[in-house]
């Protein structure tokens, strides 16, 4: 018996040791593009990728089908797709298509272009939404007044939509208002502001767009203090306007990377609204004669059920 | 089967086991050092994370600051300045200053941000440019820069063209990890000042003093179950039950304290086992001889026993700090994901390892910065050890 359980133990040890390291040294890549033509190859992105839940969410994907190939970055898949004749991803718009020989797929029919995004017929994008804590709920008058002008910084100026479109945000630039022209409304902006500290929450998505504007708001208000503490989409309601808006967690704007539920009740809130989109583009090489896809299409290419672009219909 | 064969067999296994943890960790340094030995230098340790935001009034029509020698990046001879598309370490495009004339009218500027009162502020070598305002040839105002998603060409030839700039707004180096390693030690340090001596004196108690009830098995028991609770639960329960607590001292958010004392209570059981092993191999003899030459229970317990399980104690703070540097789902909870650059004891701040959670969970995880901050911790971590091991040499009175 003791044999026994000693000889299983060493097998064990020796499929252990074959899984293990291999794991350890790709970075997490998952399969191996397969090099005849007729297959599709499937990239994907990471898990905690933002742009896989919103792609995912979109196509309304149940399961990945196992042969999908993990990519890093959105870099990478696009590297990844233009050297494969044979794949498919996904990657944010602003991505250069060109530069990286992909072609933009149309979704729906809609082909994906800024305009298409922000009128809503391309219908696969998110957006990246906010909320304040109710009006009178800050702790001072200052704060309050330094969160208005920031979300009208980050909303309707000039400087604060050319930020958020700089770091990857869809936003209708023809919309702004030069700052200088709002500065008027925001008084407190002249003030010396180093003692108040902004603290927003939620989405972990939005940080490259919002740090960059908190950044640029900076020493354009008075030196405010910032602390960002992104977790997640659930906690952006939760933090602001829910139950731990007095914990320890509290902070004074909230973000989604989604609609706010109707649970999430934000009629509370000073002010609410959405500063930017996020759009998700399907992706396929520039040899590949495929042009418009369906969410049924792409929801049988990932879930490993449709195999080939011919059949693809 | 003989009892050749068996020992052989049983041989086997053990090569194999060290084999493999020795392959596994050599892989695991293998990959943290190829992917992050090329982001680590001096810079990342010794910057702060956040740069500072500088806005400086400039309202100048520029000069001629025509230069011999070459400089990197492309150079404008009517500013003084020359900018370089780079690449920064959380893999963002920037727009670099890679030289600047000593008299061009962008390197001393006056602060036009409130509060700091017309303070002189200037450009050096390494900042990045985020925007600048200027005054078109046509008299209109507007801006140019990253924040427009322009390279830096676009940006020399918009200024070069321009009647005027009026301001500029640039960036400091920053991406430096200093502020998170601060945290660390300090972490280490509170939680250690108060789990140590309470996890040290209840190991005492229940070794020396505590009688062989069904009520002490118990406690043993429990405290033993302790070890086996998820870290995140921990987490949960510093922030409802002991935040309240550190609002005593005047906390507002999570901070580093209240950290520090949920990290204690992981720690406790780890001290209190370690502690009590230790005592467990002290030889009853001393305790008799002591007793014998008419010292107290406490004097033996504490000027005859306890010196001699220095160094189990001390194994005991190597295994926790060690929990202390790898924990970070408690402390998400507890300290915030924020990372800030003056950390105190009131404020929210981010472990190493919390700060390779938020480079890892962003849109683009970025695996260089994560496994060079890595190696960090591998480092701390080996000089602790010796550290420790130092102090155990001193201490240790071998009676035995």
């Amino acid at each position: 018996m003791k044999k026994l359980l000693s000889l299983l133990l060493a097998g064990l040890l020796i499929a252990g040791c074959s899984s293990t390291p291999t794991n350890n040294e790709n970075g997490g890549e998952t399969a191996k593009p397969n090099t005849s033509a007729s297959v599709i190859n499937v990239y994907t992105r990471d898990g905690s990728s933002g742009t896989r839940e919103a792609f995912e969410g979109a196509i309304g994907l149940e399961e990945l089908t196992q042969n999908a190939i993990e990519v890093s970055s959105n870099g990478d898949m696009a590297t990844k797709v233009g050297n494969d004749t044979a794949g498919i991803g996904y990657v944010s718009l602003s991505t250069d298509f060109e530069a990286n020989n992909i072609k933009a797929l149309s979704f729906e029919g809609v082909v994906p272009t800024v305009e298409t995004v922000l009128d809503g017929t391309y219908t696969m994008q998110r957006p990246f939404a906010f909320v304040t804590r109710a009006a009178g709920d800050f702790g001072s008058d200052e704060k309050e007044q330094l969160v208005a002008a920031f979300i009208d910084f980050l909303q309707n100026s000039t400087e604060g939509m050319a930020i958020v479109e700089s770091a990857h945000g869809i936003v209708d630039m023809t919309k702004g208002t030069p700052w200088a022209e709002l500065a008027k409304n925001h008084p407190i902006v002249t003030q010396d502001n180093s003692a108040i500290t902004l603290v927003t929450a939620g989405s972990t998505s939005v940080s490259k767009t919002l740090q960059a504007a908190l950044e640029a708001f900076q020493p354009m208000a008075g030196n405010f203090q910032i602390s960002m503490n992104q977790t997640g989409s659930g906690d952006g309601y939760k933090r602001v306007l829910g139950d731990e808006k007095d914990g320890a967690n509290a902070a004074d704007i909230g973000f989604a990377s989604r609609n706010f539920k109707t649970e999430e009740d934000v009629t509370n809130a000073m002010t609410t609204g959405v500063y930017c989109i996020d759009a998700v583009v399907a992706v396929v090489n520039k040899a590949n004669s495929l042009t418009n896809v369906t969410g049924q299409n792409l929801n049988d290419i990932f879930a490993g059920t449709v195999t080939s672009f011919t059949d693809v219909k | 089967m003989s009892t050749k064969i068996k020992d052989k067999i049983l041989n086997t296994i053990t090569y194999f086991a060290s084999g493999i943890s020795v392959f596994v960790l050599g892989a695991v340094l293998v990959f943290l050092f190829s992917k992050g030995f090329s982001t680590l230098n001096w810079d990342l340790i010794v910057n702060n994370y956040w740069s500072q935001n500088l806005l400086g009034t400039v309202d100048s029509v520029g000069g001629d600051y025509t230069i011999s020698e070459e400089v990197d990046g492309i150079y404008s001879a009517r500013w003084g300045i020359a900018l370089k598309d780079n690449v920064n370490s959380q893999k963002e495009k920037v727009i670099e200053v890679t030289y600047i004339h000593p008299e061009s009218p962008l390197k001393t500027m006056l602060s036009s941000s409130a509060g700091d009162n017309n303070k002189e502020i200037t450009l050096e070598d390494g900042y990045t440019i985020q925007k600048i305002d200027i005054v078109t040839s046509d008299g209109i105002p507007t801006f140019t820069g990253k924040i427009m998603s322009q390279d830096a060409a676009t940006v020399i030839s918009n200024i070069d063209s321009a009647q005027k700039i009026t301001s500029i707004y640039y960036k400091t180096t920053g991406g430096g990890i200093r502020s998170s390693l601060i945290t660390t030690l300090y972490l280490i340090v509170i939680s250690l000042v108060i789990a140590l001596p309470i996890g040290v004196c209840s190991a005492i108690y229940l070794h020396e003093y505590a009688s062989k009830s069904k009520l002490n098995k118990l406690i043993r028991q429990g405290i033993e179950t302790l070890t086996g609770v998820p870290s995140i639960v921990y987490g949960l329960m510093g922030v409802t039950v002991l935040f309240p607590v550190t609002q005593l001292f005047g906390a507002t958010t999570t901070s580093i304290l209240l950290g520090g004392l949920t990290m204690s209570i992981i720690l406790l059981p780890t001290i209190m086992k370690s502690t009590e092993e230790a005592l467990i191999v002290v030889p009853q003899s001393l305790r008799d001889g002591s007793l014998s030459l008419g010292a107290t229970k406490s004097q033996t317990i504490f000027k005859v026993v306890l010196p001699c399980a220095v160094n189990g104690i001390l194994t005991g703070v190597l295994l926790s700090i060690g929990r202390v540097i790898g924990e970070s789902a408690a402390l998400i909870y507890t300290m915030g994901t924020f990372i800030n650059d003056s950390p105190k004891l009131l404020s929210q701040g981010t472990t190493l390892s919390l700060m390779i959670w938020s480079f890892m969970s962003g849109e683009q995880p970025n695996f260089e910065l994560a496994s060079a901050i890595s190696i960090i911790i591998l480092v701390i971590v080996l000089v602790l050890n010796f550290i420790v091991k130092a102090i155990a040499k001193k201490f240790t009175k071998n009676f035995a």
